[in-house]
């Protein structure tokens, strides 16, 4: 089966989708995920945008961002950001959020905010890298029952502390988020591109849980900052069928995965 | 209740001045957002502008790139798929602009309590992560204690962190369709547009359509903005543009990528200002700069048909400018 690295990527996020959830997406990516899996496994889930778009699935392409016209067309309401990310997401009622990182550590906390010379210095000067800041990321993380995390897996990027928590995933690890009373569980997984990571129960440790057939245990290690421990039933993510990649293909009709 | 239309130059000489904490709606990068008031602002050389939005937007791109803001405050500082945006680059990672870290969510509640007067709002949000301990705006407090502060639920006496509430002194709004009084209609997420009408001393409408009031009397649930909180209403088709207005028209891909482009460096700057702002006066010449392919193409997207059952309301624009003289303001 042929298939690009972004396309497994998309796949197997997508597969974190249940029928029935109520999600929410960024754009780009993520948004290919979700729009794929409602498209195929789970056509009773509902996404939403952080800005209170609900029912729609883009027309004409993937949209440019989660307010413009693409995500607008079809939708069956429109409200804001205090019923999205407040009613519905801080509210706890959303199931599963889906964010793209910058960089993530070990206990599954994100950076999208920038990179800095020395990032531990308690002054705060400008940033040698800014990134994007948070949106509505670090609302997702802290409310949503399950947040999947998608980066590109390059040891850069896999940090043993983030220069910036933006997110918050589980902190210094084990019950960490219990001191902010968050309504959100936490990552449940971190979707790469060469494998998949999800905590270890006890220690919130991200593990390697499974490698795309592609890659290896070895590979996944060698891009990582931190010494990457590996789950005792890891094995190898199932390729994405034939079924998959064609549902996946026609939602992508802008070929997002090409350009990425 | 009076006409209050108002030309653009007018409203921006009139309500705005160097120095103050300014709001845009809908704060969008790619969306609704009252991006040609930005315009006309840098045109009057205003300065030292304190920029509260949910997001950052080519106006806020553009504010950045020609030194007319200091400090921002801001969930989101990209462009979504059309990438980063340029100008906000250079100034933050200059130190030029002082950017603050917020979420959407805490943009939104930040809103919310100034609309109510509230003293702060609970968090449930932002705390525990860097921006609550990080602050571009007291950066040598690290841990930041103050930025948002720890706070005790009296019921339970968990701790929470505590928002300091937003209060603009003129928000500028993109809306839809607005009647002469100020009564708006938006199609599309209204994103905190709600909340930030209420939390601002003062709110301008910029409208890409003037419709009749019978237009509110027919769809009263939908009037989100009332003519009671606006001060004056800007009557200017296209006033997104290059970003998209929902109902009405799409983001111009090509130009959203060549403002971007020319906002990356000062010389840039200077060009795009030479050629879209400073080039251009009326609305007609405003129109002729967009050009006809590029209206055609943005006017041709997938929600039209959400402006449909507002369409025999619309005022044209003969019927506009005889408005504009029984303006208030005139």
């Amino acid at each position: 089966m042929e298939f690009t690295r972004q396309e497994m990527m998309a796949v197997a996020t997508g597969r974190e989708i249940r029928d029935g959830d109520l999600c929410i997406f960024g754009v780009g990516l993520s948004m290919l995920a979700g729009y794929f899996a409602l498209a195929y496994h789970a056509p009773n889930a509902k996404a939403m945008t952080e800005g209170g778009v609900y029912g729609s699935t883009p027309v004409g392409g993937l949209p440019w961002g989660i307010e413009d016209n693409r995500i607008s067309a079809n939708a069956t309401c429109f409200t804001g950001a205090l019923d999205a990310l407040g009613f519905l997401v801080a509210s706890g009622r959303c199931d599963l959020g889906i964010i793209g990182a910058a960089q993530v550590d070990k206990f599954g906390n994100v950076n999208t905010t920038g990179f800095w010379e020395d990032p531990t210095s308690p002054h705060f000067g400008p940033p040698k890298t800014r990134l994007t800041g948070s949106g509505g990321a670090n609302d997702i993380a802290c409310g949503c029952k399950r947040v999947v995390i998608m980066l590109a897996h390059e040891k850069k990027r896999f940090a043993e502390k983030v220069d910036y928590i933006t997110s918050p995933g589980y902190l210094d690890g084990g019950n960490a988020r219990e001191k902010y009373h968050f309504v959100g569980g936490g990552p449940v997984a971190i979707v790469t591109t060469l494998g998949i990571l999800r905590p270890d129960p006890v220690t919130k440790e991200m593990l390697i849980d499974s490698y795309f057939p592609f890659s290896s245990v070895e590979e996944m290690k060698a891009n990582t900052a931190w010494d990457l421990k590996v789950s005792p039933g890891v094995k190898v993510t199932p390729e994405p069928t034939a079924e998959e990649l064609k549902v996946l293909r026609a939602v992508d009709v802008t070929n997002v995965l090409k350009r990425t | 209740m009076p006409n209050k239309l108002i030309a653009l130059q007018e409203a921006v000489s009139r309500y705005t001045r160097d120095g103050m904490v300014y709001s845009s709606g809908g704060g969008l990068p790619v969306g609704s957002e009252s991006v040609v008031f930005g315009k006309e602002m840098v045109r009057q050389g205003r300065k030292g502008i304190h920029y509260l939005t949910h997001c950052c937007s080519q106006q806020v791109n553009l504010f950045c790139a020609a030194g007319v803001c200091d400090r921002v405050e801001a969930a989101f500082s990209g462009l979504e798929v059309y990438g980063f945006a340029n100008g906000v680059r250079r100034a933050v990672e200059s130190g030029r602009v002082l950017w603050e870290d917020w979420s959407n969510l805490s943009m939104t509640l930040r809103f919310l309590g100034g609309a109510l007067r509230w003293p702060f709002v609970p968090a449930t949000v932002n705390i525990g992560s860097d921006n609550q301990w990080r602050s571009a705006f007291k950066p040598d407090e690290y841990p930041c204690k103050s930025k948002i502060p720890d706070v005790t639920d009296p019921f339970t006496g968990k701790v929470y962190g505590a928002l300091p509430v937003a209060r603009p002194e003129l928000a500028v709004i993109h809306v839809t369709m607005s009647d002469v009084e100020g009564n708006a209609i938006f199609l599309g997420t209204e994103w905190s547009r709600f909340e930030l009408a209420r939390a601002a001393d003062k709110v301008i409408l910029q409208a890409d359509f003037i419709v009749d009031t019978d237009c509110m009397r027919q769809y009263p649930n939908l009037v989100r903005i009332p003519d009671l909180l606006v001060e004056a209403v800007i009557p200017w088709q296209f006033g997104a543009w290059p970003q998209c207005s929902v109902g009405v028209y799409d983001s111009d891909e090509d130009h959203m990528r060549a403002m971007n482009k020319m906002l990356g460096t000062d010389e840039g700057t200077r060009e795009f200002r030479a050629k879209y702002i400073d080039s251009w006066h009326t609305h007609e010449e405003y129109l002729a700069l967009i050009g006809k392919v590029a209206i055609e193409k943005i006017m041709n997207n997938a929600t039209t048909h959400l402006m449909d059952p507002y369409r025999k309301w619309v005022k044209s624009d003969e019927e506009i400018k005889k408005l504009m003289k029984e303006s208030k303001f005139s």
